[in-house]
């Protein structure tokens, strides 16, 4: 009987806890906002678990065998056992309930491993244009970057060079079609607002026809982040990009040069603007802001963005 | 009850207190910078962020399961076993998708199925395939990865082909059965080896509503515990582990499988919530090691191990333990080789 009502209670818990989670707001720290109703209704069925478990206690009290037969899965009899296994449920709980909650930052993203080079599931052919581009060409932040890219990046097909030069600035294949679109829309644009809905999408369009945006400017809001190997000029504006859970959250980023990055701490938030160019990081070449303005601003309400799934649909 | 309350009371009381200050005294001062505040606060946001998102899954298993125990009787199962082995085979791959048991709650069933009289290797084709070729833990990976939907169709395809494999094998070589001679059957108080009969004692609606709760919220506590210590395992490894040494084995071809293998085998998570745990994990590792992590983990992990244990021959099972091993990892290498 003893066993229902520490069940009871734990379920109650779980349940509070989900409900406290939704009432203040910290629910989108944990879970993508379209898993929350699936969370929220099992908050009801742990409930139902619940008042099941205090029915079964009074059943017992009342000296009636609980109509739940013979099959019971008993609880182990050793008392050390159930201390640890009920431990084991009550520690999440008072882990969510006693322990500020923060927001993932510069730490784990260390952890996990920053990409400043958009999605990785959409590798940029490094063979088409890069090896032809000079080092210091593309550090070139004049306009006509633009064309001498163009001009020089060979397109996969061969009909996409006869096409006007919009065309032939985002020549794609079958995977990177909808990048190709999204480019040619924002690349009519006379600054580039990398948006919080798109932002993975923006980043890895903007990494992936990097000739054609070079000299373009661009905006970006997220938490600063460093590397050692960033040195005193360098910093990455940095998101985390949540798909489901926050277990799954991976962050993205783009590398800053400003000659002041060190009054800036880890995980304060930024809006820097800049014109986009390319460095070199860790022996790769990589998209790079020359921030010509930075601002530090509120931390906004979701810390995390989400991937796009109607990216290209 | 007052005798229970101090009985478990004042451990229990102890038990949080030491809980509570261990974590005052550590929130505090962390004697090393790997557990600094930052590493506490990421390491609770992915715990309870996993168990959050785990429990609808878990939940919708532990109430079809219980709604399987009480309203569908083995030997319902059993009459529609086919007796042509292949068509058994393919049968036993595909029960999954019928009655999609969680791997715990498989064990128990499967075990009576067979002293029932349906053949051991189609039980076991079921026992492997069961937990991932079924629809909940298809919906699952295919939330989980909803950007790379391959993911779900090859997880599903390969696990099926293992069980098929693994089945006819056994059909080919086995020869006695595969159950232990003396069935263990009360003699270790293991959670799951209670024989579950039912069918025989159901009064009315009531009586089924209240079977099928009691289950479900048996279960839920059964599944719960490994849930748990497998989220506590994952967030401390993703926040306290640099990814650096993780990469270390990533950038390994042939290791990253055993690895991934390995990792799916201690973790032990349930089949409907570990392509969240997996998905976490798809910046690092490539598509073949994350699928060999979702077909391995779900057939052979520790918990299951200790299971199979209490009910199969050693032999049998090391054996069955080393044939899934060898055949997950030339599968997924081979889908890594197509895709």
């Amino acid at each position: 009987m003893i066993h229902h009502l520490i069940r009871a209670a734990i379920l109650t818990g779980f349940a509070m806890f989900i409900v406290y989670l939704d009432r203040t707001g910290e629910m989108m720290l944990y879970i993508a906002p379209r898993m929350e109703l699936y969370v929220k209704l099992s908050a009801l069925g742990l409930y139902a678990a619940a008042i099941y478990q205090i029915y079964a206690a009074l059943q017992k009290r009342m000296g009636k065998q609980a109509p739940d037969c013979d099959c019971e899965h008993e609880p182990s009899p050793s008392i050390i056992k159930n201390v640890l296994i009920y431990g084991l449920f009550v520690f999440p709980l008072l882990l969510g309930f006693l322990i500020p909650t923060g927001t993932l930052g510069s730490a784990l993203a260390s952890k996990k491993g920053m990409s400043l080079s958009g999605s990785a599931s959409i590798e940029r052919t490094d063979n088409t244009a890069s090896p032809e581009l000079d080092p210091s060409e593309s550090q070139g932040l004049n306009a006509d970057a633009d064309t001498k890219a163009a001009a020089q990046s060979p397109s996969k097909e061969e009909n996409a060079k006869a096409e006007s030069g919009i065309d032939a600035l985002f020549p794609y294949d079958e995977y990177t079609e909808t990048h190709a679109a999204y480019g040619k829309k924002l690349y009519e644009q006379a600054l580039i607002s990398v948006p919080e809905k798109q932002f993975i999408e923006t980043l890895t369009t903007l990494d992936l026809y990097r000739e054609a945006f070079i000299g373009k400017e661009v905006e970006i809001t997220g938490f600063v982040y460093r590397e050692e190997d960033m040195g005193k000029e360098r910093l990455a504006i940095s998101r985390f990009a949540m798909n489901c859970c926050s277990a799954d959250a991976l962050p993205y980023g783009l590398m800053i040069i400003w000659p002041k990055a060190l009054d800036y701490v880890e995980d304060e938030w930024v809006t820097v603007k800049g014109t986009l160019t390319t460095s070199t990081y860790m022996d790769n070449e990589i998209i790079t802001l020359d921030a010509i303005k930075m601002e530090r601003v509120k931390a906004p309400e979701s810390p995390y963005v989400y991937p796009d799934l109607d990216f290209g649909l | 009850m007052l005798k229970f309350l101090f009985r478990f009371g004042t451990p229990l009381l102890g038990v949080g207190c030491l809980i509570m200050l261990a974590l005052i005294v550590t929130n505090r001062e962390w004697p090393t910078e790997l557990l600094n505040a930052a590493n506490l606060q990421s390491f609770k946001i992915l715990f309870i962020s996993i168990i959050l998102e785990a429990f609808p899954f878990i939940l919708l298993g532990v109430l079809f399961s219980a709604l399987l125990q009480v309203f569908v009787t083995d030997e319902l199962i059993q009459k529609f076993t086919p007796k042509n082995p292949i068509a058994g085979v393919l049968f036993g791959a595909l029960l999954g998708i019928l009655f999609p048991l969680c791997e715990c709650g498989m064990i128990p069933v499967v075990r009576r199925l067979i002293r029932k009289g349906m053949p051991a290797y189609i039980g076991i084709v079921y026992l492997l395939a069961g937990p991932i070729v079924n629809p909940i833990v298809y919906a699952s990976t295919f939330t989980a990865f909803r950007t790379k939907p391959e993911m779900a169709y090859s997880r599903m395809g390969l696990a099926f082909a293992i069980a098929v494999i693994v089945g006819l094998l056994l059909y080919k070589f086995m020869k006695k059965s595969p159950l232990k001679a003396t069935p263990a059957l009360h003699m270790a108080h293991h959670g799951h080896s209670h024989s579950h009969d039912h069918g025989a004692h159901h009064k009315g609606f009531k009586g089924r509503v209240a079977s099928i709760l009691s289950h479900a919220s048996d279960e839920f506590f059964e599944m719960g515990k490994y849930l748990i210590f497998g989220a506590l395992l994952t967030a401390v490894i993703q926040s306290v582990i640099d990814r650096n040494t993780l990469a270390a084995f990533a950038d390994q071809p042939v290791f990253s499988y055993i690895f991934m293998m390995g990792f799916a085998f201690i973790l032990s998570i349930c089949s409907t919530s570990d392509a969240f745990i997996a998905s976490s994990f798809s910046g690092m590792f490539d598509f073949g090691p994350l699928l060999a992590f979702l077909v391995f983990g779900p057939m052979i992990d520790l918990k299951n191990t200790l299971m199979l244990l209490t009910t199969f021959r050693v032999k049998f099972v090391l054996i069955l333990i080393a044939l899934t091993a060898a055949l997950t990892f030339i599968g997924a290498v081979i889908t890594e080789a197509l895709l």
